[in-house]
């Protein structure tokens, strides 16, 4: 079979896998949906349409952002170990919901504007800091993530001592664990334009991402201006990672694992590949919700079934390449 | 390109400032429901409808200020918080519970009061609510803390009325009890209840008047260098025990951390140890560090028991919590006998259980 249509016989078969699982994610769980009154205003409708659609589209949508954004983080910084931590998306958003979990109100509405803020924030910090110190290579890009990072862990740390440690403590900790289990559809719908705005541009520069990802005098040669295009590049992906955690909280694993299974079926590093990342993102998450709602008596952390999901098979990644094969 | 990069940049910057600004969180906030709108100006459960009317349809406000609807006399309830669990227990509605709060098994009062309580199906807690497990249970009436008021708003938009409650003191754990009265068609159980407390209070009033009150640090249950100032609930606990809480100048209002040196220099007469204490007695008398302070050399460190129910915290039983406190510290005003009759009454009346006095033990004979 040639290469192209292999490829395509392939993400075929992830969608057709995401879309089974999305089903599923409808079908399952806790309250009994009636499906033959769905159509009339019955308790299983609004269930339906308050919740268990919305809660399946934001972990369809959370999985793709995220393994769109961490194909993108790792083709530009040319790392495979590259992920939103970086440059401080992750702890900029943490610091930002624990301020107003701490000082507001603790509300979803207001932890969820925090946080984006504070993702946003400290990117923008990271990027400004690397703009500040001339430096024109990546790792100048890493080092003032690293800086952002520790400020944010800091201001984070912080916070944990002056809250109640049975209540801001507990709440602080629980939103670095990611949920699904509060999401209804306004704030999918608060958060889907944010996403959709940063995966567009995403779409839009496919192109000069890939192009980002060759040595900077090559990239200069094709006409990509790297430095302003790396911040824009940036930008969007933190764009897209911002909008999905502000509501869901801190998801592990999904943003770094994806990737590697989308290289490990294209075997190539196409613009495919990154859309793969986002296809394989979304199954990852839908899988690992249905089972974090399925799996105890009380719902499970979704980040906590990611980590085991996705531990096992980084490692498997690991001797697979130890072993020749990648 | 570079028109590309400008168009994208543009639309950034307008995301970014317009995230500033508000514009998720205006998108976010919850849209206006029919059954639960937020007052203009929040008063924590009051009861707007007048003593006249009939008892239903009714319309209370909450605890986040939101006026909640009730049609008709609510015949299943899901409680989301063990105190409001416990009230329940104590205005005798328990049968009608039909989903309680995780971890149930962690409440001794369950076990002794409502056992069947422990079979019923868990809605989850204030930091992972299970709002599509509520709505399988189709209460007529979901009652959840405050801090779950977004999922109080969502619960309403299914069409399930929801109350949010806030006990944090004495007197909102009163306007909460007479909330839950009017909501649930129990009012007369309610001010049973609210009596009992009252007499409670004016009669430890009465019986410590003009007693001296001993210095008294409360040991929190996380670990001994940790206490409650004067803002929480666990200082009226100690003052209408008769004792002083020397933690009384932390504004802190959250179990708070202390240094050996802040102790020492309090040099509390008496120690008393939270419910559920993570650390024992005997620790806490062996540690070096703390062998100078007065209640250490008098042995006068006391935990408080643990086998029935919290009190301190303003569960429906808090000032039988008080009591305890007042016959540990003034055994001549009010022995401990006198204590344990009087607790044992109130389980009786309140609760519908007997008592096992080894619950109840004496801790001036340790």
């Amino acid at each position: 079979m040639p290469g192209s249509k292999r490829l395509c016989v392939r993400f075929f078969a992830a969608l057709v896998l995401t879309g089974a699982l999305l089903l599923l994610s409808v079908a399952v769980g806790r309250y009994p949906i009636l499906w033959e009154e769905v159509l009339e205003d019955t308790l299983s409708r609004r269930v339906l349409l308050t919740l268990r659609l919305p809660r399946t589209l934001m972990a369809l949508t959370a999985g793709f952002g995220l393994g769109v954004a961490g194909g993108t983080y790792q083709t530009v910084f040319q790392n495979p170990l590259a992920s939103p931590d970086v440059i401080g998306v992750s702890s900029g958003a943490s610091a930002g919901a624990a301020a107003a979990i701490l000082f507001l109100d603790g509300g979803l509405a207001c932890v969820t504007l925090a946080a984006f803020t504070g993702g946003f924030l400290a990117v923008l910090s990271a990027l400004a800091l690397a703009s500040a110190a001339q430096g024109r290579g990546m790792n100048t890009i890493v080092l003032s993530g690293i800086a952002v990072n520790a400020v944010s862990q800091a201001l984070l740390m912080l916070m944990k001592l002056a809250g109640d440690p049975e209540r801001h403590l507990a709440a602080i900790e629980f939103w670095t664990m990611g949920s699904f289990a509060d999401v209804t559809l306004r704030h999918f719908l608060a958060v889907l334009p944010w996403a959709a705005l940063g995966l567009a541009g995403l779409l839009l520069l496919h192109r000069q991402v890939l192009l980002l990802g060759l040595e900077p005098d090559e990239a200069h040669m094709l006409g990509v201006p790297v430095q302003g295009m790396r911040y824009l590049v940036l930008l969007l992906a933190t764009l897209v990672t911002g909008a999905v955690v502000s509501v869901t909280g801190l998801i592990s694993f999904v943003g770094l694992l994806a990737p590697h299974i989308a290289r490990l079926i294209t075997r190539s590093s196409r613009f495919s590949t990154v859309m793969l990342s986002g296809v394989t993102g979304g199954a990852l998450l839908l899988a690992s919700d249905i089972l974090a709602r399925s799996i105890g008596s009380s719902e499970v952390p979704v980040s906590v079934v990611t980590s085991l999901l996705g531990a096992p098979f980084l490692f498997w990644l690991m001797c697979r390449r130890e072993a020749g094969h990648g | 390109m570079k028109q590309k990069i400008g168009a994208l940049l543009a639309a950034l910057a307008l995301a970014v400032s317009a995230a500033a600004c508000g514009a998720p969180g205006a998108s976010v906030t919850p849209t206006p429901v029919p059954a639960a709108t937020p007052a203009p100006t929040p008063a924590p459960e009051q009861i707007v409808r007048p003593e006249t009317q009939p008892a239903f349809p009714a319309t209370v406000t909450d605890a986040a200020g939101r006026q909640v609807s009730i049609e008709s006399q609510p015949e299943t309830l899901v409680s989301g918080y063990y105190i409001t669990t416990s009230m329940l227990i104590a205005m005798g509605q328990q049968d009608k519970l039909v989903g309680i709060e995780a971890k149930a098994a962690s409440r001794p009062i369950y076990a002794l009061a409502a056992p069947e309580l422990l079979e019923l199906p868990n809605v989850g807690s204030a930091k992972e609510f299970d709002l599509e497990g509520c709505a399988a249970l189709e209460p007529d009436l979901a009652i959840l803390p405050l801090r779950l008021k977004d999922a109080a708003d969502t619960l309403t938009e299914l069409g399930i009325p929801t109350i949010t409650v806030n006990p944090e003191d004495l007197e909102q754990m009163a306007q909460t009890v007479r909330l839950l009265g009017q909501a649930i068609g129990a009012v007369e159980e309610a001010q049973a209840l609210l009596d009992d407390n009252q007499a409670t209070q004016d009669f430890l009033e009465q019986t410590l008047a003009g007693a001296a009150a001993p210095r008294v640090y409360l040991a929190g249950n996380s670990s001994y260098l940790s206490t409650a100032g004067g803002a929480m609930y666990q200082n009226a606990l100690i003052e209408l025990g008769g004792g002083e809480n020397v933690a009384a100048g932390l504004t802190d209002t959250y179990w708070a951390q202390v240094s050996y040196e802040q102790l020492l220099s309090w040099d509390p007469e008496v120690i008393l140890i939270a419910c559920d204490a993570g650390y024992t007695r005997e620790e806490l008398l062996g540690d070096p560090q703390l062998e100078q302070l007065s209640a250490v050399r008098s042995g006068a460190v006391y935990a408080m028991p643990s086998g029935v129910e919290a009190w301190d915290s303003p569960v429906p039983s808090a000032l039988v919590g008080s009591r305890w406190v007042a016959s540990v510290l003034h055994g001549d005003a009010y022995p401990f006998g006198q204590f344990q009759a009087d607790a044992a009454e109130f389980y009786r009346n309140f609760y519908g259980f007997e008592i096992d006095p080894a619950l109840l033990p004496d801790p001036l004979a340790w």
